[in-house]
């Protein structure tokens, strides 16, 4: 058989394999009631694949590359990319988890920005998230240091002070929540519990938080803390370098890196805490703002859940989330541009 | 070539694991078509298994005997599916609709959930308990849409034993005034009764909204009316309340609040709460015969009852007693017929009562029930169902989320004592107002 004969063969498998995938496509999104169409569009994919495969032509390893990435592609289109699309296109409707009966336009996205309790919930985050970062990277840099500074057991507080992170937010949360309530009014007779005051409950969130990451951070700075190479080190030794002037003018800027990535870890996830809001105030203590109550703990994410499943709004739910998205992304991408100034390439 | 067919089949396994993940996500759009294949899986030999969503984990067990013995009898598999301890039921519903995988029989939770789901419901007025009972759920237009499998009921439990050595007669706890007189009586006593607080309350807002938000404000919604009637919980839907009203309703929070252990009133949660009042550290404990079942972790002695939460100037003789839960049948499934004559069985024969009463530790909404609860709670409700001294519980009618979000918030204000009964009033009218409004 020669080439342009192959290919027409082959070419017949991949033409069959795209019209099942239509068809079976077509069958599900119109409702028809035909059981075998999941098996239908999976052969229909493996003709097209093997059609592709069997392929003569100069083209056939780079269909072969594209054939090995597509597993990943493929979970990663269905399980990020095309939920974001719909969750995008859900924004602008008034879906309720089930279905929507009309299409509202801007109109949660303008209803959001009129509930106080979201922009209470905007502003009360970027508080928590930028004293949670400094909170959590203070901590993490100075326990990092400790550990690597040659004391005796290290390796055990290594392990100790990471032991925290092992833990679930939720069940750590409602540990603490004991803690605050029982614990510490125990320890100062009469004292009330922490989580009723506002101000005390915001830190009190701060304090777990910090208790949970800081653990986790260590050991990137600890890696951080242990590339510098040693020569530098000695050199400024020999210079009469102190330990302070080592470590300002020589450890800091050699991992500066190290910060970029740290600090990106801390503002996602100070930003997009959940867990142990949830287990340990779930919003209260509430808050008298005006002549209004308001939850004075809730986050931007336990907002966005409690929207959507405790007033069975899912629309608007689904429109804080994508909101959230873009402020999420707006704020990560700015950070990491401006710490990976302050990068030294070795 | 071997190893290129290796190649193949190992792209092809791959292909066909991440399609496999795909196909349940493609079904997003809720097509009902697509329920056949699982159905088939579930019911095996025989007919079709029929499938029930419960969102009452706690009788699970007992359910499940029933479902043995009803396929024993009949032949019809029964699976029963329990969800509940905060799984999120109207979520994993939802999930189940998308994915084609929706149950025969489900459960939902009053106004807000049957305006979800008043699509996928079967009418049920034609069955034959729908007329033996008058706790089944109306839609709009009057039919009957839910079955109801329990009653619960709430007030103001009372520790019988502490009443009786104060020398206190329950009966005599209908209004404020009388509320007021025992609050302070016993108050006087404590220490002579061993307990260290007159009530057990919990009024945080962010895990117990529901105590507060809903069962307390219940009374204020529905205490002392017709059942149905539905003037308080109108008011509200539009925004306003009525503020003579709710000044009372104030005044009896207040007395509460005053009297009632201040650590647990402001940070307890619900064990907390529970924990002091069946271990007689105090004589009341505002909660309903849901607590029946964890009596004996305590090793409760003392007999208790259940008593209004009468909180106005008038006498306010009755409980609030509904169905915390309905269940409904789904339209679109293959076995409405099954699924019907289940419920029937549940509701009138013998072994259902038995079931529902005795084993679940419920109290059965069928006037044609002849089984007798035997918990303490559950025995003093029935003498108020029985009596027809009870409220509907308007209050799960409010707009969905409205305690979590809105009211139990200025309840937590009020316990702390960072308003007074005044700004209470208006507070909460500014809530329910701004509430309305989104």
């Amino acid at each position: 058989m020669d080439g342009n004969a192959k290919k027409v063969v082959f070419m017949l498998p991949v033409l069959l394999g795209v019209l099942m995938v239509i068809y079976a496509l077509y069958l599900d999104l119109f409702y028809k009631n035909m059981a075998y169409r999941g098996i239908l569009l999976v052969l229909g994919f493996l003709l097209v694949i093997a059609g592709l495969y069997f392929l003569p032509g100069k083209r056939h390893r780079m269909i072969v590359n594209g054939l090995f990435l597509l597993p990943l592609l493929g979970a990663f289109v269905i399980t990020v990319l095309i939920p974001f699309l719909f969750g995008i296109f859900y924004s602008f409707t008034n879906w309720n988890g089930i279905g929507f009966t009309q299409v509202v336009g801007l109109a949660n996205y303008v209803n959001m920005f009129r509930s106080p309790d979201y922009l209470y919930s905007l502003v009360i985050t970027f508080l928590f998230t930028v004293v949670n970062m400094i909170f959590v990277n203070f901590t993490a840099f100075a326990l990092a240091l400790l550990c690597t500074s040659g004391a005796r057991g290290r390796n055990f507080y290594r392990a100790s002070f990471f032991l925290p992170n092992l833990i679930g937010g939720i069940v750590l949360g409602y540990v603490w929540q004991f803690i605050f309530n029982k614990v510490f009014p125990s320890l100062f007779k009469g004292s009330l519990s922490m989580l009723t005051d506002p101000d005390l409950a915001f830190l009190a969130i701060l304090i777990v938080s910090t208790w949970q990451y800081a653990g986790y951070i260590m050991m990137i700075y600890v890696t951080g803390l242990q590339s510098v190479p040693k020569d530098v080190l000695e050199a400024s030794g020999v210079d009469g370098a102190n330990g302070l002037k080592t470590l300002f003018h020589i450890k800091l800027p050699m991992i500066a890196n190290t910060f970029t990535v740290c600090i990106f870890l801390t503002l996602v996830n100070s930003f997009k805490q959940f867990d142990l809001n949830f287990a340990i105030t779930n919003g209260a203590p509430s808050r008298i703002l005006g002549a209004k109550a308001i939850a004075s703990t809730e986050f931007l994410a336990l907002n966005i859940y409690n929207t959507a499943i405790a007033k069975n709004q899912y629309a608007q739910g689904q429109t804080k989330a994508v909101v959230f998205f873009i402020i999420l992304a707006i704020v990560s991408l700015t950070q990491v541009t401006i710490s990976k100034r302050r990068e030294i390439e070795l | 070539m071997k190893k290129k067919l290796l190649t193949m089949a190992l792209v092809g396994a791959m292909v066909l694991g991440a399609m496999t993940g795909c196909g349940s996500n493609t079904d997003h759009t809720g097509s009902p078509a697509s329920k056949d294949g699982k159905e088939e899986a579930v019911s095996g030999k025989g007919g079709e298994a029929i499938r029930i969503v419960n969102g009452k984990i706690e009788i699970d067990g007992p359910l499940k005997a029933f479902a043995k013995q009803y396929q024993e009898k009949t032949g019809q598999e029964v699976v029963i599916e329990s969800l509940g301890g905060g799984v999120d039921i109207n979520g994993a519903l939802k999930n189940y609709l998308a994915a084609g995988n929706m149950p025969d029989i489900f459960v939902f939770g009053g106004e807000g959930d049957y305006q979800t789901w008043k699509d996928y419901m079967v009418d049920l007025s034609g069955e034959e308990w729908a007329s033996q009972t008058d706790f089944g759920f109306q839609s709009a237009d009057g039919k009957t849409v839910g079955f109801p499998y329990a009653v619960e009921g709430y007030g103001i439990t009372y520790n019988k034993d502490v009443l009786e050595a104060a020398g206190i007669d329950p009966a005599s706890l209908t209004t404020y005034d009388g509320f007021k007189q025992v609050f302070e009586t016993i108050d006087s006593k404590k220490e002579e009764l061993g307990i260290t607080a007159v009530c057990s309350v919990a009024a945080e807002s962010g895990q117990m909204y529901w105590a507060t938000g809903n069962h307390l404000f219940g009374y204020y919604l529905s205490g002392g009316l017709e059942r149905g009637d539905a003037k308080y919980i109108d008011m509200l839907k539009a925004g306003t309340v009525d503020e003579e009203r709710l000044g009372q309703f104030a005044d009896f929070m207040k007395l509460l609040f005053d009297y009632s252990d201040k650590n647990t009133l402001i940070s307890g949660t619900y064990d907390d709460q529970l924990a002091l009042w069946a271990q007689g550290k105090t004589a009341f404990i505002t909660q309903g015969n849901w607590i029946d079942p964890s009596l004996p972790d305590y090793q409760v002695k003392f007999d208790c009852g259940i008593a209004p939460l009468a909180f106005t100037k008038e006498e306010m003789k009755g409980v609030l007693a509904d169905c915390p839960s309905w269940w409904a049948v789904y339209n679109k499934g293959n076995n409405t017929d099954a699924a019907k004559a289940f419920l029937k069985e549940l509701a009138t024969s013998a072994d259902g009562q038995k079931s529902l009463v005795t084993d679940c530790g419920m109290i059965s909404p069928y006037t044609t029930c002849t089984v007798s609860p035997e918990t303490p709670l559950a025995k003093s409700l029935k003498t108020y169902v029985d009596a027809g001294n009870t409220y509907s519980w308007e209050w799960a009618k409010m707009p969905e989320g409205m305690a979590m979000n809105a009211t139990a918030a200025v309840f937590e204000l009020y316990a702390k004592g960072e308003i007074d009964r005044d700004t209470f009033v208006t507070m909460m009218e500014t809530a329910i107002a701004d509430y309305v409004k989104k």
